[in-house]
């Protein structure tokens, strides 16, 4: 049975080794930048040290675990990744969908390219300087939105040190940021879809509104599941430079997250051991959720990942 | 009171005209088939009709009211499409429903409309399925059934048929012609397909590079072609034209085939009047009306035959007349037997058409 | 006048510099030169070198300094570090994993001495003692800095990059506003925040607007800096947030109850507007923004760099002067300046277990603590970066007057680079801004700098504690000191929960581990 699968697939890559090879690069990349460090996940259950190497490192079982989950710090960045990016995909996982509609409805041509560019731009511009203009607008004696504030009669807000705001401003600024980028795979999808579903509904009386619910996000209902199953995989993963750059001690409360946490404490004091636990306990988790998300999806939309 | 009525429609694309001035009146219940050659400007005429296309300029009333400015869902119209534009997240019950569904039409109102298309459309026991598990005649009737339930004054066909294979072609084209008649509804039929425009129209109108060629009914533009383009795309396969030139015999003109070594042949009366001498024109002899049995005594055609296509009964004979092509498709249940050694091709006098070779137009003289 | 006051300067920063002279201060180079020996290979020899450091730099053969000392050494070295990588850290790590050690390798102490206890670096007291009279002498002279460098095992594993010189930051103040309001340099708590509420109230810029920021700092370290008016420390070392020696016994400052009646006033003048609101966003370019706005009042930062805006802003703030000040008197009337310069730095270099000529290289590294090698080390290369002048090493007027500031064009050359060697205080005064030097001179007159805590080397099993504990400790301690400041939390009611929760994070094992460190390590010195 092995064998002949084999001798039909050394068959398959005489005849068509053209397409094997134009797909041998991604199966390099996977097998040298995928598969192979998963060796160093061993990492996580060793007392590591980079001189001893792999082999020389003695194995703790599961003391870095142990280790992660008695530090009260560690479970709160991890209630706050969760909390943070499961905001993140309430509040921003729709703006984007949002946006190709209503890009989709412009008819300007002209007018269309130019909102498009518009909004794309933030994508391209680096979390360092985002997040300096993020203080640069909430700074509490200059900033445009303390500006507004106190010309209502308010009191300024020192927005950045305070936890409870950390969260909005945070996913707002990546809504700003990334929102427009983001909505490019949804006017791809809008594109995909015929046009004489349109010219048929108008024909039978649909309202503009009533395409857009009726026509239009029914049919790229498949890609909005597949990148929010994408995203929920992405739940336990906040990318740590931005929030480095606007958070504070302050704001740790609401702010530090898994990965801010392992680099304070893990590769500042090169606890790689530690910071491996860390990583593939991550990974364990967001395996689990996007296994679920994908099962729930097949069996609600028949749209799945795999 | 006509139901549809274009006059003077034009269509351009920035300074692209593609439809010149078209004028068409369509009467209550009346089946007409727009057929032509693609890029003829027959889809665009019907998308004018039904609002998805703006009109350059003229006019298109329907039910005696001038809808060109007025949007798709108000002019009282249904569209069936080619690609059928069934909703692929929604079950058949749903496709046929959206329509009066997005018209806020009371759910027990759209419950019996669709039951009713259902029935008569013989869906009622895929309801529930979604358009991917149906079959090509199973969309199309889906399809139908999303007009039917408007109760539209005015039904448009966009080639409806185009994307079945042959057979169910035959047996959908069956179907829209008993709907029709159980309905009685207007409808206006886009094909580029003769044979759906012979079969189903009442009137057809012949279509070509955005004019009107020729309207009529199926028989009448069969018979009577108003010209070269519509004799040529009328009949399977084409009527024959031979370039000829107009002699007076002592019987009356006579049409002599250019390079033929053949008697002129004497054209019916009613295309004599027009007829001048030394006239130079296009002899049209339909297929179907060449007898290979005939003595060559007989008037006919002297001819070589390079390739016989039996088809069964018949026979397409491909030769040659005088250097010009011809083709002829005779009976094969006859006698002859070898139609390769065919040299003389009877012709049915009574049959010929006569054209003025530089503008097409028939001579024939408006029957009286 | 300046030239006095420079000399001035010079002879009082000589305390340091005459305990570690080892030959003769007034010798001419040109005969150390031809008098010593300085080979450290009778044949030519070539040594690989792995020394990536801040991020950037490469320690490299090309330097003419390093090119001059291959001459007299006879050991030439070649770069084996990757000048492409961003990260020192991570091109150490890199070297490390891959097993491939050069010969000498450069790095940081943290390292030396966890790699050189699992043996990737030689021990290097032996070495010393038989081949490096040089090196020797300096820490027989200095053994506390050998007890700071060393390992947990009591071994040195690295021979540090020593600073000269202990004082780095200072306070100023806007002599020019004190002056328009009528008011004396503050001398005690009191004074400090009369002087910031004028600044605050009395629109010292005359601009109408109440926008003064009294005061400000544009870096971590001196955010808080204003603990000191109540006898806290923001540090005990050069280090931000480290533990400090309290008699003989290591704690931490922030756990402190004078910690808590400091941040429990600074949160009361941060509500009233004398401490810059944006203090924890303003990020490092506020000391440019609020001075060159004309908006700052106060500030604790570095001295060369804060004095020269008395010269750029010269022009566009008329009588603009923001001049050093002596650290006021504290409550308890103590007067004490927190900041300090680390003495023996974290950074340096050791010899790799691959080193097939430990000898020799420790005979090189001994090269750099001779007289012309610390020269050399610290001014370049002589006829060309300086030449000697009564004795002393002296920058030439083009060094000096160049575009570049000095020590950017000494690290282009291999000096002032950190390789272990012995810094020499000298090189900073000779282009030290003149309102710099007089503030240094002014701290150097009052000796209060608090005794360094020069950091402890921790075994396996302490290190492990301090890894488990600490980071989590300094993240809390960090979180409350800012939410008391920004007034979210009150300091008076929340100190008890806070001192419980440290202990509760492990503070006390931690205190355990380092104390028994510091014991191990310093203790002969007590």
């Amino acid at each position: 049975m092995m064998k002949r699968y084999f001798s039909t697939l050394w068959a398959d890559i005489r005849r068509d080794w053209q397409l094997y090879l134009l797909l041998a690069p991604m199966l390099i990349w996977f097998a040298v930048f995928a598969y192979r460090p998963l060796a160093g996940l061993q990492i996580a259950f060793k007392d590591y040290s980079i001189f001893r190497g792999l082999e020389g490192s003695p194995w703790v079982g599961f003391d870095n675990f142990r280790e992660l989950f008695a530090n009260d710090l560690f479970i709160r960045s991890f209630w706050n990744t969760i909390i943070l990016s499961g905001l993140g995909l309430f509040v921003a996982f729709p703006v984007p969908i949002i946006l190709a509609l209503m890009f989709n409805e412009i008819q300007n041509a002209a007018a269309k390219r130019w909102a498009q560019t518009i909004v794309y731009l933030p994508h391209f511009i680096s979390a360092v300087i985002v997040a300096g203009i993020v203080i640069t607008f909430l700074s509490p004696s200059t900033g445009v939105v303390n500006l507004v504030i106190r010309a209502l009669g308010f009191e300024p807000i020192y927005f950045l040190t305070q936890p409870e705001w950390f969260r909005t401003i945070f996913i707002g600024s990546n809504i700003w940021k990334e929102a427009g980028f983001e909505s490019i795979v949804y006017l791809a999808a809008i594109a995909g879809v015929s046009p004489t579903l349109y010219e048929s509904a108008r024909v039978d009386g649909a309202s503009r509104w009533q395409m857009i619910w009726r026509i239009t996000l029914p049919c790229i209902l498949p890609t909005i599941l597949i990148m929010l199953i994408i995203r929920i995989g992405n739940l336990v993963e906040v990318g740590f430079e931005y929030i480095i750059l606007l958070y504070q001690p302050s704001t740790y409360a609401t702010a530090d997250v898994v990965s801010t946490f392992i680099y304070r404490t893990g590769l500042q004091g090169t606890q790689y051991d530690i910071a491996t636990a860390a990583g593939l306990f991550n990974a364990v988790i967001a395996f689990v959720l996007v296994y679920t998300a994908n099962r729930i999806s097949r069996r609600l939309s028949s749209t799945s990942l795999w | 009171m006509s139901e549809v009525e274009l006059s003077e429609v034009v269509k351009r694309y920035g300074v692209m005209e593609v439809v010149h001035g078209i004028s068409l009146t369509i009467e209550p219940g009346e089946f007409v088939v727009l057929v032509g050659p693609s890029g003829c400007g027959k889809s665009t005429t019907l998308r004018m009709v039904a609002g998805l296309e703006d009109i350059s300029s003229g006019t298109v009333m329907i039910g005696g009211r001038e809808v060109s400015q007025v949007a798709p869902k108000d002019r009282d119209v249904a569209m069936v499409f080619q690609n059928y534009a069934l909703y692929p997240h929604l079950d058949v019950a749903e496709n046929i429903a959206f329509g009066l569904r997005v018209r806020h039409e009371k759910r027990k109102v759209i419950k019996q409309a669709v039951a009713e298309a259902a029935e008569i459309l013989g869906l009622t026991e895929y309801l529930k399925r979604k358009p991917a598990d149906l079959s090509g005649g199973q969309r199309q009737r889906v399809a139908m059934g999303r007009a039917i339930v408007r109760r539209p004054r005015v039904f448009l066909f966009d080639e409806p048929l185009s994307n079945l294979d042959a057979k169910l072609r035959t047996h959908m084209r069956a179907e829209i012609k008993r709907l029709h008649q159980r309905m009685q509804s207007t409808s206006i039929y886009v094909t580029h397909d003769q044979v759906e425009a012979m079969t189903l129209a009442d009137r057809i109108v012949i279509m070509n590079g955005g004019r009107i060629e020729q309207v009529g009914s199926p028989m009448e533009v069969f018979l009577e072609p108003a010209n070269t383009f519509v004799a040529s795309f009328i009949g399977s396969p084409p009527m024959n034209l031979l370039d000829a030139t107009i002699e007076i015999g002592d019987a009356g003109p006579l049409a002599r085939i250019k390079g033929a070594d053949t008697a002129p042949l004497p054209i019916p009366d009613a295309f004599r009047d027009q007829a001048a001498a030394g006239q130079r024109v296009k002899l049209g002899i339909r297929p179907e009306l060449m007898r290979v049995d005939a003595d060559p005594s007989t008037p006919g055609l002297a001819c070589q035959i390079e390739l016989v296509e039996p088809l069964g009964a018949e026979a397409l004979l491909h030769g040659e007349v005088g250097r010009q092509p011809i083709i002829a498709k005779v009976e094969t249940l006859s006698g002859v037997r070898d139609f390769a050694a065919v040299r003389w091709l009877g012709v049915d006098l009574s049959g010929l058409h006569v054209f003025d070779a530089g503008s097409g137009r028939s001579l024939k003289t408006a029957s009286a | 006048m300046n030239a006095q006051m420079r000399r001035n300067i010079v002879q009082t920063s000589r305390i340091f510099i005459s305990l570690i002279a080892l030959t003769s201060a007034c010798q001419a180079t040109t005969a150390l030169a031809q008098e010593a020996n300085y080979r450290a290979s009778a044949d030519p020899l070539e040594l690989t070198v792995h020394y990536h450091f801040r991020d950037q730099y490469v320690y490299t053969q090309d330097w003419p300094v390093e090119q001059k000392a291959a001459e007299l050494t006879n050991v030439r070295v070649r770069n084996v570090a990757s000048s492409a990588s961003t990260n020192s850290k991570d091109a150490f790590n890199l070297m490390i994993t891959s097993g491939d050690l050069a010969d000498i390798v450069g790095g940081l102490k943290d390292d030396f001495n966890r790699y050189g206890r699992e043996g990737a670096f030689l021990p290097l007291d032996d070495l010393i003692a038989e081949h490096a009279p040089h090196i020797k002498a300096f820490f027989e002279a200095h053994p506390a800095f050998h007890n700071a460098a060393a390992g947990a095992d009591g071994k040195l594993y690295y021979i540090p990059y020593i600073q000269d010189g202990t004082l780095s930051e200072g306070w100023f103040v806007r002599q020019d506003w004190l002056e328009k309001l009528g008011l004396e340099t503050p001398e005690t708590p009191e004074e400090v925040y009369a002087v910031l509420k004028a600044f605050r109230e009395q629109d010292p810029n005359g601009n109408g607007q109440k926008d003064e920021v009294p005061y400000f700092s544009r870096n971590l370290g001196n955010t808080l800096r204003l603990m000191n008016l109540w006898d806290a420390r923001v540090s005990g070392s050069a280090t931000y947030g480290d533990f400090a020696v309290y008699d003989g016994e290591l704690r931490h400052p922030w756990a402190e109850q004078n910690y808590k009646t400091a941040m429990s006033n600074l949160a009361q003048w941060y509500k009233e507007g004398l401490i810059d609101p944006e203090i924890f966003t303003r990020g490092p370019r506020a000391r440019e923004y609020l001075l060159g706005n004309n908006l700052g009042g106060m500030t604790h930062d570095w001295f060369p760099s804060t004095s020269t805006y008395n010269v750029s802003l010269a022009d566009t703030i008329e009588g603009f002067s923001f001049r050093p000040m002596l650290p006021p008197k504290t409550i308890s009337g103590d007067r004490f300046e927190d900041a300090r310069r680390q003495i023996v730095t974290a950074e340096g270099w050791g010899i790799s277990v691959a080193n097939e000529h430990p000898v020799e290289t420790i005979k090189y590294f001994d090269f750099w603590f001779t007289e012309l090698g610390r020269q050399m080390a610290n001014f370049g290369v002589e006829g060309d970066t300086y030449t000697i002048v009564d004795g002393k090493p002296t920058f030439t007027e083009a060094v000096l007057t160049d575009s570049q500031p000095v020590n950017a064009q000494l690290w282009e050359i291999g000096a002032q680079v950190p390789r272990g060697y012995v810094m020499d205080y000298d090189y900073e005064l000779q282009w030290s801004n003149e309102i710099a030097l007089a503030g240094m001179q002014l701290y150097e007159a009052c000796d209060c700098l608090k005794p360094d805590f020069m950091g402890v080397a921790l075994t396996d099993n302490e290190k492990a504690v301090y890894d488990r504990y600490w980071p989590s400790i300094l993240t809390y301690m960090q979180e409350m000191q800012q939410t008391w400041l920004l007034g979210a939390q009150d300091v008076d009611s929340t100190w008890d929960a806070y001192q419980s929760r440290l202990e509760q994070m492990g503070y006390g094992e931690v205190l355990d581990v380092m104390q028994t460190a510091y014991q191990r390590q310093y203790g002969a010195d007590q």
